[in-house]
């Protein structure tokens, strides 16, 4: 008798215990949801990229109304942080902490960015496609973050190589801004010039809050330079060219992927952006590759009224797609260790960005977290449109 | 307000029984705050009393420079981000330990203080609000350019670990910050009651009358903006380890008026108004963006917004909202929530005399 009750409560026990602990469920992860989150400017000085965000959840919507993930809905938090890290580390911990996030996609800043980083590090969250070009996602690597965005070196090398061989250059002078995107494309356009045998004949640093540029332009045409690469923001790059006309001036302008949205610097700029050579990661807006024209249809239906078809608004779609592959790929068994197993695994993969690939985690080797590693070369034509100029090009 | 009979009597820290037992509970709140936070709310929370902990310092210097000496600046993000950095450089560069650090980098901005101050000296209203703000964005652009630094690749604040603690998570970060806001509040109360708040006090009335009675303006107006900016240094040293990682851009314009608007909110010339000021902008800055999920008005807001508004109008109403609430403080309450309080009290010390006397 005894042993029966003793058993009848070993059983009893043993059924409470399972029910206080049900299947293993990972956080942000239900039968029928999926929490991805992502923070962006939509007010404030870099309110401009606060489609990047807005682009994504256009994606997510997409993919839901297709019936989602392997019968889970993407549930997308978003919030506006206004470009001040305290308030992107404040709506990040208090989303992830209330509806408990599974992974974090885009992000627009460093310095948002940086604020956030560690925190989601620490709690093995995984974020994927800062939308920013910096060193600091990947060096040093980070077993949870996987970054896309292409580096600001990597465009450098690419124009100084089509300038040189393709268009037979040699005198090539650089205006970079002041920070670690102009840096990152002085270090690129030296160290590919190098190869080549050149050197820049002028280097000209532009400060982000410069209001008079003509001196700067002055220096270039000084140098007679006949291919200037412009590694500044796009305000500055047009007051650049303005200048330059000004003093009749005219070399070969190149620039990064942050000044390709040609419709847009085509009207700012009255027409001077005509002929621009620039960099870019990902197909145009305006492309007529099958998957942007999905992306387009999807854009009709769910943005809101007044939303512009450009690049930042893609650049959201483009983002997430390595997320999205990745989440597709776990099938229903789906957890952050399987997240990042199928990322690493990741090879070639080709969204609207260039191909992206990972490789499996190694401390020692920050490229194993730079997915994408090619640009292609595009100019600026007649009323904004784009004319292709080169392959993608895989740089290292 | 009450009349005082001696000198102790005006620096005494309670002058009731009443007040000693408001005490008990605003500091045993304080302690408990963490645990309550962690246990029934979220630590976020404990998040966001850290960022109100470090504003609650900023604004109470900045009192002490506007509210009670009637300088002006516009210009304290720069002292906020000389704290900062010299604190983020020091321990993470050099090794320092933490407080030895956050001193010396608080005396650093006191010191680029008391520069400012010398100019202050012949400048007022207008012609000093300009003066400081030119500070303020200058200083900034110095330090991108600094490569020690980290220029505008930013710069990373190590661990914070003091003697043996090492103060990782936000509830242990909480109470080191809640300490220094709390010896801040009486550090600046205390001097107020001294010879050098009188005369902090005596030049915001009229400068020509201290000086007749044998104020040194040079002195005291250089020691205002000193203190401040000290204050300020602290405060941004704090705001290095809450973030984790600093960059010359976030120490911009808008912080600076954010910190006047403190202030300026809570009650100028207030220890109690400094500190009401910093809680509630620094509670509706980091909270308001969830506007849209309060009950009925979200869903209004919502609706206006999509309405009428562009197609980031809902991230608009949080500072339309943000703004309202300011504008609406201001127009009824010209003092501030420290002329909400001082009515409160009145009104219930009227009630109970009358009460004594019927």
């Amino acid at each position: 008798m005894r042993t029966h009750i003793l058993l009848a409560s070993f059983a009893l026990f043993f059924l409470i215990a399972c029910m206080g602990f049900p299947a293993f469920a990972e956080e942000g992860v239900t039968d029928t949801e999926i929490h991805i989150g992502q923070w962006g400017p939509q007010t404030g000085p870099a309110a401009a990229w606060g489609s990047v965000a807005r682009g994504t959840g256009v994606l997510f919507e997409m993919i839901n109304e297709k019936g989602g993930i392997h019968g889970r809905k993407i549930i997308y938090h978003t919030f506006n942080d206004a470009y001040n890290p305290a308030q992107t580390l404040a709506g990040v911990k208090q989303l992830q902490e209330s509806v408990g996030i599974f992974a974090w996609v885009g992000g627009v800043g460093t310095a948002p960015g940086m604020a956030v980083k560690d925190y989601l590090m620490e709690r093995k969250v995984p974020w994927i496609s800062p939308a920013s070009g910096s060193m600091h996602w990947i060096d040093p690597p980070q077993k949870y973050l996987f970054a896309t965005y292409p580096l600001y070196k990597m465009e450098a090398k690419a124009l100084c190589r089509y300038s040189v061989e393709i268009l037979g250059k040699n005198r090539i002078a650089i205006a970079y801004q002041n920070d670690d995107y102009g840096a990152n494309g002085l270090k690129g356009a030296k160290e590919e010039l190098a190869k080549h045998g050149l050197t820049l004949v002028a280097q000209v640093p532009v400060d982000t809050g410069e209001g008079d540029l003509r001196p700067h332009a002055a220096k270039l045409k000084q140098s007679d330079a006949d291919t200037v690469l412009l590694w500044v923001a796009p305000k500055h790059a047009i007051a650049l060219l303005g200048a330059a006309k000004a003093m009749k001036y005219d070399p070969q302008w190149m620039s990064t992927s942050t000044c390709s949205d040609y419709p847009y610097l085509y009207d700012i700029s009255k027409g001077l952006w005509e002929g621009v050579i620039t960099t870019f990661f990902g197909d145009g807006p305006d492309s007529f590759g099958p998957l942007m024209r999905e992306y387009k249809a999807a854009y009709d239906k769910f943005a809101a009224p007044g939303e512009r078809w450009g690049t930042f608004f893609t650049a959201g779609f483009g983002f997430a797609e390595p997320l999205v592959e990745a989440l597709h790929r776990c099938g229903r068994d789906l957890s952050r260790e399987r997240l990042v197993e199928e990322l690493e695994k990741l090879q070639y993969f080709r969204g609207v960005m260039g191909r992206i690939s990972f490789a499996p985690f190694d401390p020692d080797d920050p490229m194993c977290r730079q997915g994408q590693t090619e640009v292609f070369i595009a100019k600026c034509v007649e009323d904004g449109d784009m004319v292709q100029l080169t392959d993608w090009l895989k740089i290292d | 307000m009450d009349m005082e009979r001696d000198h102790y009597e005006d620096v005494a820290f309670f002058t009731s029984r009443l007040g000693v037992f408001w005490f008990v509970i605003l500091a045993s709140g304080l302690l408990l705050f963490p645990f309550i936070a962690s246990n029934y709310l979220k630590t976020y929370y404990i998040y966001v009393a850290n960022c109100i902990a470090v504003n609650v310092i900023a604004a109470i210097g900045l009192n002490l420079l506007v509210g009670c000496t009637g300088q002006i600046s516009l210009g304290h993000a720069g002292f906020f981000a000389a704290g900062a950095y010299a604190t983020a450089a020091l321990t993470g560069k050099l090794g320092a330990p933490f407080l030895p650090a956050l001193l010396i980098a608080a005396s650093l901005s006191a010191l680029l203080g008391f520069l400012l101050g010398l100019p202050a000296l012949r400048l007022e209203g207008p012609y000093l609000s300009i003066a400081t703000l030119g500070f303020g964005l200058t200083i900034t652009q110095i330090i991108g350019k600094i490569q020690y630094l980290g220029a505008r690749q930013g710069l990373h604040a190590p661990d914070l670990v003091i003697g043996p603690f090492n103060l990782n998570s936000d509830a242990e970060k909480y109470y080191l910050f809640a300490a220094m806001a709390f010896a801040a509040c009486l550090f600046a109360r205390n001097l107020m009651k001294t010879r050098v708040g009188r005369a902090f006090i005596a030049i915001r009335d009229s400068d020509v009358a201290a000086s007749t009675m044998g104020v040194n303006l040079m002195i005291y107006k250089t020691l205002a903006f000193a203190v401040s900016a000290f204050f300020a240094g602290l405060a941004g040293g704090l705001y290095a380890f809450v973030l984790g990682y600093i960059q010359p851009d976030t120490f911009n314009l808008l912080m600076s008026i954010m910190f006047l608007a403190m202030i300026v909110v809570g009650g100028l010339g207030s220890i109690s108004g400094a500190v009401a000021g910093a809680v509630l902008l620094t509670w509706l800055d980091l909270t308001l963006r969830n506007v849209l999920d309060v009950p009925v008005l979200g869903d209004w807001l919502k609706s206006l917004s999509q309405s009428y508004f562009s197609i980031t109008g809902v991230s608009n109403i949080q500072y339309i909202v943000f703004g309202s609430i300011m504008v609406l403080i201001m127009l009824f309450e010209p003092l501030g929530l420290h002329g909400i309080w001082l009515r409160t009290r009145q009104y219930w010390k009227a009630r109970s005399d009358r009460g004594r006397r019927g």
